[in-house]
C-alpha cells in the first residue's frame, strides 16, 4: 500500500509527558502556520497514522477532531480529511511566535541556571537552525 | 445505555489473614483499551484472577458483560480470551494440536488470523510445547486467546518474554483490535513505554487497591513538575494544590503536582514572584512519583 509521505511529517513520541493528541494538535498547527501543509492538503486517516506510529486510533482522531472543532481541518464525506480553507493562510510572525512561545520560555529558564546571555543563546539556536535546515 | 463490560464494587479478596485486594470499584466500558500498572505483589494478577471469575472475591461483587464473574454462562465466557502470566499450556502437544483443540472448545475459529500471526511470529506449530522458547510459548497462548476473536480480551504481562520486533507486531496486532468497535482490551504490563502506546486508560494498582484509575491523557495533564526559579526566598508553605512530593532549597522548588490548572500559572508566577517551569511527566516518572 502506497504511504501517504505526509504520514512521516509528524514526530509523536508516546513517552513524552504532553499526551499524544497534544503533540499532534501542536504540530499541525505549527506546520498550517508555516505554510507548509496548505488548505486542500489530505491528511493520513486515523487508522494510517495510528499503524504508522503505532499507537491507540483514539488518541489521533480525537487530535483530528479537535482541530476540527478549531476550524483548521475540515472533514469531508467518504474521503480524507483537509486542511481547511480560508483564514489560515501562512499566520502573521506574532502569531507564530506566540505558538512557540512555551517552548521558548522553558528554554530562557533553563539558560538562566546555566547563565548563558541571550546572544549565546541566540548564536547556538542560529547554528541548530543552519544545521536543520 | 451501554453496560460496562467489566464491573467491581467494592470488591475485596482475603487470603487466610492477608489482604490481597480491598475497596475496588470500577467500570470498564466496550471499546476501551485499559492498561494496568503496579509494582511486583501489588496485586494486578490477583485482581484480574478475581474480575475474570476464576477465583472467588471474598468481599463485594464483580462482573463480566452483566453477569456474576464467579458464576458465568459458557456462552459468556466464550466472549472472553485470557493470556495468563504463566502460559497453561500441554508441554507435550505440539501448536497445531493446541490450536485445534482451542478452535473446537470455542466453535469458530479465526484461521486467517491465526495462520496470519504464526507466519509472522515464525512460529513452529509442528514443534512440542515442551522444546519451545518463552517467546515462543508467549506467542503461541496469545494466538490461543485471539483466534475466537473475544469481545473483551485481558492479557497478564503478556510480552515480558517477547523480543523487541515480535512485541511491536503485538502491539500493532492490539492496536488493529482496540480499532474494531466494541472491543474492550485489559492488560498488565511492566513495559510502561507500550502502556503509552496502546491504552488509553489507565489503572495505578498500589498495595491492593486502584489508587489511580481514569484516562491517559488526563492523567498526563493533570499531573506535572513545576520547576520554581524565585528572586527572593520562598515561603515554607507554597501556594500549591494536590502536592505530591515537593524539595524546597532557598530561591528555588521543585513540586510534582496532581489536578495542575495552567490557568493558575501567571497569578502563580506573580505571587512567588519567580520563573516558573511546569514540565509534562512521562508515564515512568509519574508512576515512580506516585510511589514516594
Amino acid at each position: 500500500m502506497e504511504r501517504s509521505p505526509i504520514l512521516r511529517i509528524f514526530t509523536l513520541q508516546p513517552s513524552s509527558g504532553v499526551p499524544i493528541y497534544r503533540q499532534l494538535i501542536e504540530q499541525v498547527r505549527r506546520l498550517v502556520a508555516s505554510g507548509q501543509l496548505t488548505p486542500g492538503t489530505e491528511l493520513p486517516s486515523v487508522r494510517e497514522v495510528a499503524a504508522e506510529y503505532t499507537v491507540n486510533p483514539t488518541t489521533i482522531s480525537k487530535a483530528y477532531s479537535l482541530l476540527e472543532g478549531e476550524g483548521l481541518l475540515q472533514r469531508n464525506r467518504g474521503k480524507p480529511m483537509t486542511i481547511a480553507g480560508g483564514r489560515q493562510k501562512a499566520g502573521a510572525l506574532p502569531q507564530r511566535l506566540r505558538q512557540i512561545e512555551p517552548q521558548v520560555a522553558a528554554l530562557v529558564l533553563a539558560a538562566r541556571q546555566l547563565d548563558l546571555s541571550s546572544i549565546e543563546l541566540c548564536q547556538f539556536i542560529s547554528k541548530k537552525m543552519g544545521e536543520e535546515s | 445505555m451501554t453496560v460496562p463490560v467489566v464491573t467491581a464494587r467494592n470488591l475485596g479478596k482475603t487470603i487466610g489473614r492477608k489482604s490481597i485486594l480491598h475497596d475496588i470499584s470500577v467500570d470498564v466500558e466496550p471499546g476501551s483499551v485499559v492498561g494496568i500498572i503496579g509494582k511486583n505483589g501489588a496485586g494486578k494478577t490477583t485482581l484480574m484472577d478475581v474480575l475474570l471469575g476464576f477465583s472467588p472475591a471474598t468481599s463485594g461483587s464483580s462482573g463480566l458483560f452483566g453477569h456474576d464473574s464467579f458464576t458465568l454462562p459458557g456462552d459468556i465466557r466464550g466472549r472472553i480470551g485470557f493470556v495468563p502470566q504463566q502460559d497453561e499450556l500441554v508441554t507435550m502437544l505440539d501448536g497445531q494440536q493446541h490450536l485445534e483443540m482451542a478452535a473446537a472448545l470455542q466453535g469458530r475459529w479465526n484461521r486467517e488470523l491465526t495462520n496470519r500471526l504464526q507466519r509472522a511470529w515464525e512460529l513452529p506449530m509442528d514443534r512440542a510445547v515442551r522444546q519451545l522458547s518463552g517467546g515462543e510459548r508467549q506467542k503461541l497462548s496469545i494466538l490461543l486467546a485471539l483466534g475466537h476473536e473475544p469481545e473483551l480480551l485481558v492479557l497478564d504481562e503478556p510480552v515480558a518474554a517477547l523480543d523487541p520486533i515480535s512485541r511491536r507486531q503485538f502491539l500493532q496486532e492490539l492496536l488493529a483490535i482496540a480499532g474494531s468497535p466494541g472491543r474492550t482490551v485489559l492488560f498488565s504490563t511492566h513495559i510502561v513505554s507500550d502502556l503509552e502506546r496502546v491504552a488509553d486508560r489507565i489503572w495505578i494498582v498500589r498495595g491492593g487497591t486502584i489508587a489511580w484509575a481514569g484516562l491517559l491523557d488526563e492523567l498526563k495533564e493533570s499531573v506535572v513538575r513545576l520547576n520554581v526559579t524565585a528572586r527572593r526566598a520562598l515561603p515554607q508553605r507554597l501556594p500549591l494544590e494536590g502536592v505530591i512530593s515537593l524539595r524546597l532549597a532557598g530561591h528555588r522548588a521543585n513540586a510534582v503536582v496532581s489536578r495542575w490548572d495552567e490557568s493558575t500559572l501567571p497569578a502563580l508566577r506573580k505571587v512567588l514572584d519567580a520563573d516558573i517551569d511546569v514540565e509534562p511527566l512521562s508515564l515512568e516518572d509519574l508512576f515512580v512519583e506516585f510511589h514516594s
